[in-house]
């Protein structure tokens, strides 16, 4: 059955790449490369928040350091894709100190660790214009020879198969294996011997280099970034959302709420004009009211299809022990 | 030049915006402590506090400073509903879920305000407002900012005096120290957990109304006081309400302090990298050893 | 069952694909379509609003005209939501989905200097009414055209007003850390050390904070004798307020416009009251103005708002009335020809002035230097259209009443 699920979602790649063939309009291949794009982005942080169970509301801090890379390493003569490798590596660099002194926090503390860390990244750009540009913004070479929303979507769905791909690598290995029992008692994982602590902050490295990426190609379609564009918080939480309410710890989870998220929200813009942000709130409290594990989440309990390890990932916890949980419920170690 | 003054200036300044800061951190403290609740949707609760207490004063002549009840009390019922109907049917779900719900609720209030005001700003002027008192040639103090400071102050008292003393005060407690034992003492989880959620959001409105006056109104006011308020929250400690609101009037301090030693655009990074370091040196926050 | 869950995104793309493929249409023919992006929601929210109030009246006028070649006028929004992700995205839109001829906007400049490229590389002409950064136009792109001055003219016509009216020697620039701040200090930063004065402080803040005092404290110890602002109306008033408590007083007060030149400015309940009193700024517009039509605009914008119209209003009305000049003076909706036509058109007289963009794209409109006195406008530089001469120096603040 696995079997036929993969050649399916190749079959569904496959289309993906061929869609240009067919679509012409510039404007419709901006909204598929912004599905795609936030589709990878939602895998990646599936891989940390899903998988792991380490909600991170900060990743645009990777998505910007991608984006900057690109933009400062070849205002200073490297050449684009070097800066993309660069940015990369950056993003890895950054997201080892973010996680060395998140990770030590659970839940929501660890969340709102991450926010600061973005928000610092923002506000350290937008005030140093000297060095970034600030909100004047800086100039972003084109990482294709010619520019062409067509060489973007196709990279978009390029990257979304890629990440794809490794996730579901990932969840069927050892290193998998240890993700989903730090995500579902991380105490128990440690008692047992996982190094907790590793494999958290590997994942994260990981999903940070791919969010990178994601950054790049989205400051190079668009030439020209801010630090209110791709540092801001309104990215980690589409990030965020995206994977959410399509079913975080799900292999297609992400891919399924960018394709609803993003569609939703371009027709939300045309048909409801003023009133198109609070449409957007009531879909997302409505999915969240109805659909707690996400779309596919639900889908696949409802359906209940056998899983050898849990896709859907929040049940109702059990109770808490409750005198050690005002300790750990700050550190985590 | 005068930097003894200009610091004391910017201490006084610092200390009196950390009243309101602090109100609005305690709301959120007792949110946090009595439900483990971060709730995203605090700052849109903040701004309608603000945009009751301008009609008020439109429709009535009433000043903030006499009509803040009505923004408590406002914010109080739409606080306990939206707990009653929105978050405690979702409440065995993960945080995030939680979070994901109030950051769709902010967006709903915030467009749902512009939709019925529009998006223009809205500002009031009351004759308090150009009062300053003066102590010496050196350091002035904005009337109105004196009056919230002691709004604030007097709130801040009532709300630990009802939290340490009161029935409620210790069934909310109670349900902070163990959410599972709580019913079987009798406690009426439920309806303290609104009670709880209804004051918290309380707290955010008033802290609105007293805004008002010196500060101006759009319905995209509360963001900045929102991430604000986690900060205090964390800083003050896990669900401590005396915390928070120490936490707010030194956050106070420390951003006008910033913004006298090395510029404003940088008050609002310093917050975050104080959290920063407070979540890793200190996790439980500065005034964290006890417990909510 | 788990393999059919990839029919679902499969699904999805070919409905989207099919979707784009039908594309939308032009507009019947019927009607011609402007395309316009705007921020009609977001932080924006308010001057996207002013936007679309003029270019409401605008449009009335036009239609009340007869339309243009003799079809009716429609206005085809998008809204940005204050991004500039967003704007690019609507350009798209607009150009491949509705095929307008012709796109007005953004609002920031932010937004609009995130279309530039886009709008160079679709070849679709763009009229940009408010955004004054000054790399919007760095470009140098065919396709761009700009009614209003830009920040490089904020600056070189308050230091003319200032060195014709004592000549201060000693410079502070307070500005928003934003792109309109940002460009403003920069603009101002290079044209006074061109002119040779002495900046001794140049601080940003953080837009909508309640508390400016320590700023302001900094600015006062550095003693300058001028002040340069570059501040929306909220900020403005705050600021000005608060410079009252520090005590701040610089022989002169000046702005790059925008918060300090806003209607409301000089009201106490909207702005800052008497605390606006003696502050110059610079002007693109009053509604005293001397042009042909501006009574008329502000009329009709009270009529529909309630309240009186700040130059971002009139500069979206102006920019429809040159689209629409453009395209009525070109007979198509042609996108090359309506741009050919539009680096040729010379209107001596719409309410916003003359309007004739020079071959960068860059309309020259005249910057007056303003201030307020007795709580309201007059303009005070260049000579020749001054109301009154400025009021100088600047009293302290503990001598006014």
């Amino acid at each position: 059955m696995k079997r036929w699920f993969f050649i399916g979602m190749g079959f569904f790649f496959l289309l993906a790449l061929l869609v240009p063939l067919v679509v012409q309009s510039d404007y419709t291949l901006q909204i598929l490369f912004r599905v795609f794009l936030f589709a990878a982005l939602g895998l990646a942080w599936n891989l940390v928040g899903g998988y792991t169970g380490q909600l991170s509301l900060g990743h645009a801090a990777y998505f910007g350091v991608g984006a900057y890379s690109l933009a400062l390493f070849s205002k200073a003569g490297v050449s684009p894709w070097v800066s993309v490798l660069l940015g990369m590596a950056l993003a890895v660099l950054s997201a080892a100190v973010i996680g060395s002194v998140s990770f030590r926090l659970r839940g929501p503390y660890f969340a709102l660790c991450t926010i600061a860390f973005a928000e610092v990244l923002r506000l350290t750009a937008k005030n140093l214009p000297n060095l970034t540009g600030g909100d004047v913004g800086v100039q972003v070479p084109l990482l294709f020879p010619y520019s062409s929303t067509k060489a973007f979507y196709i990279s978009g769905v390029l990257l979304t198969l890629m990440v794809f791909a490794l996730t579901a690598w990932i969840e069927r290995s050892r290193f998998g294996y240890y993700l989903l029992a730090i995500r579902e008692d991380q105490d128990a994982a440690l008692a047992v011997g996982v190094n907790t602590s590793r494999y958290k902050l590997w994942i994260l490295l990981i999903s940070a280099a791919l969010t990178a990426i994601g950054g790049a190609l989205y400051a190079s379609l668009f030439l020209f970034i801010v630090p209110d564009q791709v540092l801001a918080m309104e990215i980690s939480t589409e990030i965020a959302i995206v994977a959410m309410l399509g079913g975080a710890g799900t292999l297609i989870g992400p891919l399924v709420g960018s394709i609803t998220l993003e569609t939703a929200s371009e027709i939300f813009k045309t048909f409801f004009k003023e009133a198109n942000l609070l449409i957007y709130g009531v879909l997302i409290v409505v999915v969240v009211l109805f659909l707690p594990e996400g779309i596919v989440g639900t889908i696949a309990n409802k359906l209940r299809v056998f899983k050898t390890a849990p896709t859907a990932p929040f049940a109702t916890p059990e109770p808490p022990d409750p005198e050690e949980e005002a300790q750990r419920a700050v550190i985590s170690e | 030049m005068n930097w003894f003054y200009s610091t004391l200036q910017a201490v006084l300044n610092g200390l009196l915006t950390g009243a309101l800061y602090g109100l609005i951190a305690m709301g959120m403290a007792l949110i946090f402590g009595v439900m483990r609740i971060v709730n995203f949707a605090h700052g849109a609760f903040l701004m309608l506090g603000m945009y009751a207490t301008y009609v008020l004063f439109q429709s009535t002549g009433i000043s903030p400073y006499y009509g803040f009840p009505l923004a408590g009390a406002a914010l109080f019922v739409i606080g306990y509903a939206t707990y009653l109907g929105l978050l405690r049917p979702i409440r065995g779900q993960v945080d995030f879920m939680v979070i994901l719900l109030t950051m769709g609720l902010a967006l709903i209030i915030t467009d749902g305000v512009q939709l019925i005001f529009g998006a223009d700003y809205h500002q009031i002027s009351i004759p308090l407002l150009s009062k300053n008192i003066r102590l010496g040639s050196q350091i002035s103090i904005n009337a109105p900012w004196l009056v919230s400071f002691a709004i604030a102050a007097v709130l801040a008292v009532v709300l630990y005096f009802v939290v340490t003393h009161t029935m409620f005060g210790r069934a909310a407690r109670a349900i902070a120290q163990n959410r599972y034992a709580a019913p079987l003492m009798g406690i009426n989880v439920n309806q303290v957990q609104a009670i709880s959620f209804g004051i918290g959001s309380a707290a955010a409105g008033i802290a609105g109304s007293l805004l008002l006056p010196v500060f101006y109104l759009f319905p995209e006011v509360g963001n900045q006081f929102k991430l604000k308020s986690f900060v205090m929250v964390v800083l003050g400690g896990m669900g401590s309400i005396q915390g928070a609101a120490i936490a707010g009037l030194v956050l106070g301090v420390v951003e006008s302090l910033t913004s006298l030693y090395w510029g404003n655009e940088w008050a609002l990074a310093v917050d975050f990298v104080i959290f920063i370091l407070v979540l890793s040196l200190k996790p439980s926050g500065i005034f964290g050893s006890q417990r909510a | 069952m788990k393999r059919f869950y990839f029919l679902i995104p499969c699904a999805v793309v070919m409905i989207i694909a099919w979707a784009g493929c039908k594309g939308g249409s032009g507009g019947d023919s019927n009607t011609i379509r402007i395309g316009v992006v705007t921020s009609l929601t977001g932080s924006n929210a308010a001057f996207g609003q002013a936007h679309k109030n003029g270019y409401t009246i605008a449009l009335e006028e036009i239609n009340a005209k007869g339309g243009l070649l003799g079809k009716k006028v429609e206005l085809d929004y998008y809204d940005d939501q204050s991004r500039p992700d967003q704007a690019v995205q609507g350009v798209s839109k607009l150009v491949d989905q509705d095929h307008v001829p012709i796109i007005l906007g953004a609002y920031s400049s932010e937004s609009t200097r995130a279309i530039v490229p886009v709008v160079t590389q679709k070849q679709i002409p763009l009229i940009i009414p408010t955004a004054v950064a000054d790399n919007v136009m760095a470009t140098g792109s065919a396709w761009v055209f700009r009614i209003c001055a830009g920040s490089g003219s904020f600056a070189t016509a308050t230091l003319d007003f200032l060195k014709n009216n004592g000549n201060p020697k000693t410079l502070a620039i307070v500005s928003e850390n934003t792109n309109f701040g940002q460009a403003n200090n920069k603009s101002m930063t290079d044209a006074s050390k061109a002119a040779g004065l002495d900046l001794v402080d140049a601080e940003t803040y953080q837009a909508s904070s309640p508390d400016y005092k320590s700023l302001l404290q900094r600015v006062k110890n550095k003693n300058p004798e001028a002040v340069y602002f570059a501040s929306y109306l909220l900020d403005a008033s705050t600021l000005m307020r608060q410079a009252e408590q520090v005590r701040l007083n610089p022989k002169y007060y000046t702005s790059a416009g925008t918060g300090f030149a806003a209607a409301e400015f000089p009201n106490s309940d909207k702005g800052a009251g008497k605390y606006a009193e003696y502050t110059f700024s610079v002007s693109q517009w009053l509604p005293s103005a001397k042009w042909k039509g501006s009574a008329d605009f502000d009329q009709k914008f009270f009529k529909l708002t309630n309240t009186h119209p700040a130059y971002h209003a009139i500069e979206a009305y102006a920019a429809l009335v040159v689209a629409a000049a453009a395209i009525d003076s070109a007979k198509t909706t042609q996108s090359q020809v309506v741009r050919d036509t539009l680096r040729q058109i010379n209107l001596a007289e719409t309410p916003f002035g003359p309007v004739k963009f020079d071959n960068t794209g860059q309309n020259a409109h005249p910057v007056l230097v303003t201030q307020v006195q007795g709580g309201q406008y007059k303009v005070v530089w260049p000579p020749d259209a001054a109301e009154n001469k400025p009021i100088l120096p600047t009293p302290e603040w503990s001598k006014r009443q």
